[in-house]
């Protein structure tokens, strides 16, 4: 669908898809396309779509209408154009884009079932690892990547200068042209990640002029989810022996080809990924007796170049605009989904309340009961709630101190026996014996359990013969405290198990604020342990909250103070 | 939900509401009026329910499970016209608001004693249709 978006102005951040035959633009709420500028005409301009594309024509606006910085009666647009009424500024998008039908006959993404021709990966190295050569400096090893070194950061100046008027398209071919200008590659293709199908689309391919005849550039499915999920450089090769430096029988006929992919790792994520390759034909090889082209010295470069690029792309108004509208659309889910909890509860409080009126205007003392205790249990949920976002927000640093892992649990049991027994649920509580007292926040871990424990009762309310067990244990090998919750309800499919972690993802409907879990979880990697979840599906789930057992007192301190070694 | 028999089938109400709370207090409130109380959790069951006892008025809350469910709907809606089971929704929803008059759209949060004089009207105007 064509589009135009709004990347500055009032209405920054929102799309209008081009979907009409016919569109107006201005200022007045007639038209299909209101902008919110004082600048604009009431009646603008108009977009028609014609053969060679949708036609902008201006429509005598006081303003003028501006595409690309010039100014225009009627213009056919192009993918890219930047156009201007008054003071808003929004980029068109059209409904096919050429050059992205070219690349799809370029650059083929073979799934997963077929490996690509035997590639392989040869070695991987991980993004930080690789950010790391733009600041070291070691000219000695390597002269070759020392100059790249000092070049890329003039790339970035001058992306970053470009990204501000640049759009994206563009700003990623500067990137291509920088690539082939320092690395030797007969091809390269950048993709990105759209946002919305989070999938990865080729937006640019370049190659040699030598290689243009050579067959299709196939990228392996498998090795671009490698790198997405490592976050992981990697260098592949098809040659097919281990000893690469073996210039046996096949890699003479066939020649090698070499590959080098990497992810753009920016600020906040992955926004897409390089692929380059290098193809040597077997005359080649018996002239040079090296076959290999690419080697770790390469892949760390295109690793920083990579990340460089990512930072740049982040930094163009288009997809700043766009991650800004998302972030917005984020906080009105938000508050959204905080005020249907909040609105639920204080239904309850009326209700409570209202029995309670009743019950004293009729001097009803067990009217009374009923609705208090109906208002204690929301003021519990409201009280619940409120921890749970303070948790969620805060970065906060546990503060430790020596505590007794089974009195916190023990307490945690005490509270949750009510809520168990409404539920007809059993609670089985077993300390593990002669557990140390261990370093750790006792209230943030107070809380992760209660969350878990509330969540267990909940998830085997209805089965009649509920029962969660609740035990402690030191696993010694691996210094880890353990806190165990086992439930017998209607368990996770496995699929969900990584959902469930997830602000918002409630599985227990109107009860569940989808924050319980996430909170716990937030709280145990605060002391540098997680939450395992084994599951099976209608036998029960067991949450493990698990994290290093810091001893606590006087030991360590003296331990530390011995010198090591 | 217990012994609906007994009492004539205007003086009986369906309380169809997720929540546990609502349901008790709406069940004690109108069990001290004299009226007797029906309850579902959610809205495939409640219609099962309006069907079987063609209760006096429906209490239906739109956020209650399946009651978004178009099919669910209609069968309210035919429940309350061809057994005059008045229904008075809790919460808004375009689908159940269309032929309802506006006194008995509740938006939540909403207060209770309104809600429990609405229904005893409903009661008395139908116990003398």
């Amino acid at each position: 669908m064509a589009s135009l978006f709004v990347i500055h102005g009032h209405d920054q951040g929102k799309r209008f898809p081009l979907d009409a035959a016919v569109l107006s633009v201005g200022r007045d709420a007639s038209n299909t396309i209101q902008l919110q500028d004082s600048e604009v005409s009431r009646r603008h301009a108009q977009i028609a779509h014609t053969e060679q594309g949708p036609s902008l024509v201006d429509l005598k606006s006081s303003n003028g209408t501006y595409v690309n910085g010039q100014s225009v009666q009627e213009r056919i647009l192009r993918s890219g154009d930047r156009v201007q009424f008054g003071r808003t500024l929004l980029i068109f998008t059209g409904n096919e884009d050429r050059s992205s039908i070219d690349l799809l006959e370029e650059v083929a993404i073979i799934d997963r079932n077929r490996p690509a021709e035997g590639s392989r990966i040869v070695s991987s190295i991980s993004q930080e690892e690789g950010s790391r050569i733009v600041c070291e400096t070691d000219p000695a090893t390597s002269p070759w990547l020392a100059r790249t070194r000092s070049n890329l950061q003039i790339m970035y100046q001058t992306a970053l200068a470009a990204s501000h008027t640049l759009d994206i398209d563009q700003l990623l071919q500067r990137i291509m042209e920088f690539i082939f200008e320092w690395v030797e590659t007969d091809r390269g293709c950048i993709m990105l990640i759209d946002r919305e199908s989070e999938e990865l689309t080729p937006k640019v391919f370049r190659h040699r002029r030598a290689a243009r005849d050579a067959e299709k550039m196939r990228i392996s499915q498998t090795i671009l989810d490698y790198v997405l999920e490592h976050r992981e450089g990697v260098l592949t090769s098809d040659a097919k022996t281990d000893e690469r430096w073996d210039t046996g029988a096949s890699i003479l006929k066939m020649g090698v080809r070499e590959a080098i992919c990497v992810p753009m790792q920016g600020r906040y994520d992955t926004v897409g990924i390089i692929y380059i390759d290098t193809y040597t034909p077997p005359g080649q090889m018996i002239q040079n007796r090296q076959i290999n082209r690419f080697t770790n010295e390469h892949l760390k470069l295109m690793i920083a170049i990579a990340h460089q690029a990512a930072l740049a792309v982040e930094d163009t108004s288009y997809y700043s605009a766009m991650v800004q509208a998302e972030r917005l659309a984020a906080v009105g889910q938000t508050i959204a989904t905080l005020s249907h909890h909040v609105k639920n509860i204080l239904q309850g409080i009326r209700g409570g309340s209202y029995l309670i009126e009743e019950g004293l205007k009729l001097s009803n003392t067990d009217l009374v009961r009923k609705g208090w205790s109906i208002v204690d249990k929301n003021q519990e949920k409201i009280s619940n709630l409120v921890m749970d976002m303070l948790t969620f927000s805060k970065e906060r640093q546990p503060e430790r101190i020596a505590a007794d892992l089974n009195r916190v649990v023990a307490d945690v049991i005490e509270l949750m026996e009510v809520r168990a027994a409404d539920a007809d649920v059993r609670l089985l509580w077993q300390p593990a014996e002669g557990l140390p007292l261990w370093t750790f926040d006792p209230e943030a871990l107070h809380r992760a359990i209660l969350n878990v424990v509330t969540n267990a009762i909940d998830a085997c309310e209805k089965s009649g013969d509920g029962c969660v067990q609740v035990w402690t244990d030191y696993d010694q090998p691996r210094q880890v405290a353990v806190v165990a919750v086992q439930d017998n309800g209607e368990g996770i499919p496995e699929e969900e198990i990584r959902r469930i972690f997830s602000v918002f993802e409630s599985r227990k409907g109107s009860r569940g604020t989808g924050l319980g879990l996430p909170v716990s979880q937030k709280i145990l990697k605060e002391h540098r342990g997680e939450i395992r979840v084994e599951s099976t599906p209608n036998e029960g789930s067991t949450f493990f909250l698990e994290f290093p057992a810091i001893a606590a007192g006087p030991t360590t301190e003296t331990m530390s103070e011995l010198p090591s070694g | 939900m217990i012994s609906p028999s007994p009492n004539p089938p205007h003086r009986q109400v369906l309380i169809v509401d997720g929540s546990a709370d609502t349901r008790e207090v709406l069940s004690t409130a109108l069990r001290m009026r004299g009226v007797s109380t029906l309850e579902a959790a959610e809205a495939r069951q409640g219609v099962e329910m309006a069907r079987q006892y063609h209760p006096g008025v429906i209490v239906l809350d739109v956020e209650a499970a399946a009651a978004d469910d178009d099919q669910i709907c209609r069968e309210y809606q035919s429940q309350s016209r061809e057994h005059h089971s008045r229904l008075v929704v809790l919460g808004r929803a375009v689908q159940y608001e269309q032929d309802l008059p506006r006194d008995r759209i509740m938006s939540k949060p909403y207060h209770f004693a309104p809600l429990i004089r609405t229904i005893e009207r409903l009661l008395s105007s139908s116990a003398e249709t």
